[in-house]
């Protein structure tokens, strides 16, 4: 109740101050906090954007919640700076002064809300987990602290607040745009509390005043930032239950296709020095499934057999030239690696990251941020040559009368080819040259049945195609298996720099998913075969064809969806820049690793020492702080010295260039005086307004006289002018 | 134990403090004009910048923690604009000049108010003055002067300060600080411009015939100095405005009954005897309140310009001069004889 009590004295009392009283001292009262109209909706403004960074992440409740309180202290401001345009509205507001001191609503209310907001983060905490329930709690006490400004101390801690909301919003997401927006919002709430001190400052030169200390701030944070020592977490933390993203462990027709509707980013790639490899052999190859029930493949975890080292001395000896690159991650909140099959893995990574016996890559914890991983790739060396029987065995496994037709038409195809390879083909050619068709939008199969896919719909996305293949060769007695990943990328140059000779680098899209099947053949190993060649040769060629972008575009109703980049040639370029500025971001930001900031201190300083990282710190330091004396002292000289001096050095110009059109010219080394002299023996005509002019002029330039006098003088000046222009006038 | 404790902070504090003030008595030395640079301003952070610090290892705990990189870096900008701050902190309390006139006088039970200029060469902002005694600041009604914005010029802040007692009253230093521009930073300084208040007793009114003027008859000096200089006695010298309080006798009457006004005449010499404010003189036994009826005679007799001396003397028939203010009349005199009653030990 007192909230608002408070505020209409404190408005009072600023009425009362707010009187052109700048050369005396005002009384303020003790105690009592005022916000100013522009500031507390500035607040309010900045409250609503800050709790919008994180606002993904929060529960359907709590936002509503949120909401519903945001909305309300919206209202609550909009009445208690009504204004007193007229008597009737004055008396109706103290009218309401009134009620709002005796009514018991507010207070009544706002314990609701705080009951339902503590209600609302206690039950819904076992569904979000640990962390999401304390952004709940942080969220709500941020939210709910407006509505108790009392003193000013109560401010700072809804700024205080504010700043750690933005802080805790990085944590579900870190990518350039995202961390744009939040230093912009951090300046934004650093400009609500300046305009708590300097109210009378209009909005942007107090954005300005943060902007510059903002800038000053940055060399010291990048240095801090490069050369601070990276310390390991102290404590075990709650890991974000963001929902996963992009691929799962079990697949059934139908699915991926529902992944094609995001654009959003899986991981991107660079190869270094090295160009990439062609689109079709960009399978990137994330899980191998084994296990088919009828209706759906899933990852088999089984212990390994195979020790990972031995796998890849057999791919050393095939002979093939190795390519080496950097993977980026993008968080999935899953485990599953992306590589070309098969790789090696260039450093050890310290057990993070697990190779496995099926040639993919496993984290050794949920993806939660940016990993970033080297990788050795030996294309087009065999994978698994030798296959034990329990593999086997496991790879001809489906279940009996599943799909009956297909079990007919496997039969049949052992039947007519004899040579494993030469019955794939057939299968290929078979999709080939039926009525087949690959679209983002297959029928609906009952059961998943692939009987019906094969023979009545006969159209699929690959995964389709996939399952169908892989069961057609395991009915045909062939061991083959479900390969899921991602196929391609898009190739983006613009990251390319050309002194150290490194190429773009390939960013690969949750569209780009896609899912292929591998046979084993006798003395071979595994052998990739993706059946979607056979039906849409594009797609595994150089990517989507027009048709599949236009089936996205209408699935989906992106403002930018990709085909209207396809179409922008300028639009298209821009959003190349964008992704290759936010790949340098990712690369040297987001995941500057330990070991990224020890090899870069000790190429610039030599070996690392403590000292030398606390002498850059504080050469740095004084650095910045000189800066940022010498900035603020020469933007206040700027402003206004250099303002009147231009106008006297104008007007003096132009009567000069008003005499040399008369053909008097001033040489240059001659004094202002002197030419006065010049003129008063010349020209007597002009004397008397010429030489006022001068005596003016010179007295701006070299004789200290006050900032007022000086203004008085500019004006006169300008008078003088003016006098000696018509005095010209009237000679003519 | 507890109380041990609380006895050992007490004395380190006194300890501090007595330490503190030697050091910034050599830091700050007396002066009637203060110009601030980096000898005189403190710096330092308020409650909200300890918070905003606090914050800070909170995120950089939360950064590592997480390994997250531009949580990290959040928190380095933040601690580098915290410096940033500081700076611009100094920079808007730097260069302000101040000067005050360091004595004022008043009653007992009056505000007594010290002004103090403050020149500027350029905007500041937050500008707020206090006396720095704690003891000062409690009993007054409003404790600090706050200036909001200053621009360009001479700006003129009053002090007030409740006088309470008589006497000599120093009131020590002036506190100046702003937390402009965040409020992270607190940046002040302790100026000392000697300031004192001459607190003069509270007139208390004397009912006419409670008191009666007397002369010094048993001051030779005194005597022929008066004899000196008033040679003729009952001497007609002006005629002057009649003054409430005035005798009845001396009106004017003739231009009275003409309707020129009141007046009413003064002789050279008029009053007879030499008159004496005698303090031995004055009803009551307290010390304080006989000074507090000679504080309302002094300005009584001012008032109507009499010509009075003032003896302090506490029974009339100690000889010493030196509590003796030779008779006179007059605005000064009144000044005069109102320090010695204040001063009045």
């Amino acid at each position: 109740m007192s909230f608002f009590t408070r505020k209409l004295n404190g408005k009072l009392n600023k009425n009362l101050n707010s009187n052109p009283m700048n050369n005396t001292a005002t009384l303020l009262p003790v105690n009592t906090f005022v916000l100013a109209r522009k500031n507390a909706w500035l607040l309010w403004l900045c409250q609503c954007l800050n709790i919008a960074t994180i606002a993904l992440e929060l529960g359907t409740w709590m936002l509503a919640i949120i909401t519903l309180s945001l909305t309300w202290q919206a209202f609550l401001l909009h009445r208690s700076f009504e204004r007193p345009n007229s008597k009737k509205l004055a008396e109706r507001r103290t009218k309401h002064a009134k009620n709002k001191q005796n009514g018991p609503v507010s207070p009544f209310v706002l314990a609701t809300f705080a009951i339902a907001g503590c209600l609302t983060i206690v039950i819904t905490a076992p569904q979000h987990g640990l962390l999401i329930s304390m952004v709940h709690l942080l969220c709500f006490s941020y939210v709910l602290k407006a509505f108790e400004l009392k003193a000013r101390s109560d401010f700072y801690q809804l700024i205080l607040l504010g700043i750690f909301v933005l802080a805790s919003a990085l944590i579900f997401k870190q990518d350039l745009a995202f961390s744009a927006m939040v230093v912009s919002l951090l300046l934004l709430n650093f400009v609500v509390l300046l305009q708590y001190f300097s109210s009378n400052n209009v909005f942007f030169a107090n954005l300005k005043i943060i902007g510059i200390l903002m800038t000053q701030s940055v060399l010291l944070a990048v240095v801090l930032f490069i050369v601070f020592p990276r310390l390991s977490p102290f404590w075990q933390i709650p890991i974000a239950k963001s929902a996963e993203t992009g691929l799962s462990d079990t697949v059934k027709p139908g699915d991926i296709a529902k992944l094609t509707r995001s654009s959003k980013l899986a991981f991107r790639v660079s190869f270094e020095q090295q160009s990439p490899p062609v689109y079709s052999q960009l399978y990137w190859r994330a899980m191998v499934l084994e296990d088919y029930d009828g209706r759906q493949w899933t990852k088999r975890f089984k212990r390994d057999n195979n020790k990972p080292s031995q796998l890849y001395i057999e791919a050393n000896k095939a002979g093939v030239k190795p390519i080496t690159y950097q993977v980026l991650a993008e968080p999935s909140f899953q485990k599953y690696l992306f590589a070309l099959a098969p790789a090696n893995l260039s450093e050890a990574f310290n057990g993070s990251i697990i190779p496995q016996s099926d040639y993919t890559f496993l984290s050794s914890s949920v993806i939660s941020q940016t990993k970033a991983y080297h990788l050795t790739s030996y294309l087009g060396a065999p994978i698994g040559v030798t296959l034990d029987d329990d593999s086997k065995a496991l790879n001809l496994a489906y279940p009996k009368n599943s799909n009956p037709r297909l079990e007919q038409l496997a039969l049949q195809l052992s039947h007519n080819y004899s040579e494993p390879l030469q019955r794939a083909q057939a299968v290929l050619n078979l999709i080939n040259e039926e009525n087949y068709a690959y679209t983002l939008e297959p029928p609906l199969l009952k059961n998943n049945s692939l009987d019906q896919f094969f023979f009545d719909t006969q159209s699929g996305f690959c995964v389709h195609y996939a399952s169908a293949f892989t069961f057609l060769m395991r009915a045909s007695g062939i061991p083959a298996r479900m390969v899921t990943g991602y196929l391609g990328g898009e190739y983006n140059e613009k990251s390319a720099t050309d002194n150290n000779k490194a190429q773009g680098h390939l960013s690969i899209y949750q569209y780009d998913a896609h899912a292929w099947s591998e046979i084993w053949i006798q003395g071979k190993g595994w052998l990739r075969i993706d059946p979607t060649s056979a039906v849409d040769p594009e797609r595994v060629n150089s990517g989507w064809s027009d048709d599949l972008l236009q089936q996205q575009s209408a699935l989906i109703n992106e403002l930018f969806s990709r085909s209207l980049f396809k179409n922008s040639d300028f639009l298209n370029a821009l959003r190349l820049q964008f992704d290759a500025l936010d790949y340098q971001w990712t690369k040297w930001v987001v995941g500057f690793s330990t070991k990224q900031q020890y090899d870069l201190l000790t190429a610039w300083f030599g070996n690392v020492k403590s000292w030398k990282v606390a002498l850059i710190i504080v050469i740095t330091l004084i650095i910045s702080m000189t800066a940022v004396l010498f900035i603020f002292n020469w933007l206040n000289r700027a402003d206004k010295k250099q303002h009147r001096q231009n106008l006297a050095d104008k007007i003096y110009a132009k009567a000069l260039l008003t005499l040399a059109g008369l053909g008097i010219d001033k040489p240059p080394a001659m004094t202002v005086n002197d030419f006065a002299k010049q003129i008063r023996e010349k020209q007597p005509m002009l004397a008397i307004s010429f030489t006022r002019l001068s005596n003016s002029y010179s007295n701006l330039c070299y004789q200290n006289v006050s900032e007022e006098d000086k203004a008085l003088l500019t004006i006169t000046m300008q008078q003088q002018y003016q006098q000696f222009v018509k005095n010209i006038k009237s000679h003519k | 134990m507890k109380i041990s404790t609380f006895f050992g902070i007490h004395w380190l504090r006194a300890l501090f403090e007595r330490n503190f003030n030697r050091w910034l008595a050599k830091r700050i030395p007396s002066q009637s004009e203060h110009s601030l640079n980096s000898n005189n301003i403190l710096i330092y952070p308020t409650r909200f910048g300890l918070g905003y610090v606090a914050i800070v290892t909170l995120i950089f705990l939360l950064g590592t923690n997480y390994q997250n990189n531009i949580i990290l870096l959040l928190s380095y900008l933040l601690a580098s604009f915290f410096i940033s701050v500081m700076l611009h902190s100094f920079y808007n309390f730097s260069t302000l000049r101040f000067n005050s006139v360091n004595k004022q006088h008043g009653y007992v039970g009056e505000v007594i108010s010290f002004p103090i200029n403050i020149t500027t060469k350029k905007q500041h902002y937050d500008i707020n003055v206090l006396f720095a005694d704690k003891q000062l600041i409690n009993k007054s009604l409003t404790n600090k002067v706050s200036l909001a914005i200053a621009k360009k010029g001479t700006h003129t802040v009053l002090l007030p300060f409740q006088a309470t007692k008589r006497g000599l009253q120093k009131i020590g230093r002036v506190i100046v600080y702003s937390e402009y521009s965040l409020g992270l930073f607190k940046s002040k300084t302790i100026l000392d411009f000697a300031h004192h208040a001459i607190v003069f007793p509270k007139p208390k009114s004397l009912v006419a015939g409670q008191y009666q003027l007397s002369g010094q008859a048993d001051e030779p000096v005194i005597e022929s100095y008066h004899e000196s200089t008033h040679s003729g006695s009952d001497d007609f010298s002006e005629l002057k405005s009649f003054v409430t309080g005035e005798s009845r006798a001396r009106t004017a009457w003739k231009q009275l009954a003409k309707g020129q006004g009141h007046f009413s005449k003064h002789y050279q010499g008029s009053q007879g005897q030499l008159q004496w404010l005698k303090l031995s003189d004055m009803p009551g036994n307290d010390i304080e309140t006989r000074l507090r009826y000679l504080s309302f005679l002094i300005n009584e007799l001012t008032a109507v310009n009499q010509v009075f001396g003032l003896d302090l003397h506490e029974n009339s028939i100690t000889g010493n001069s030196a509590k003796n203010i030779a008779p006179n009349t007059g605005f000064d005199h009144q000044q005069a004889c109102l320090i010695a009653l204040a001063l009045y030990p």
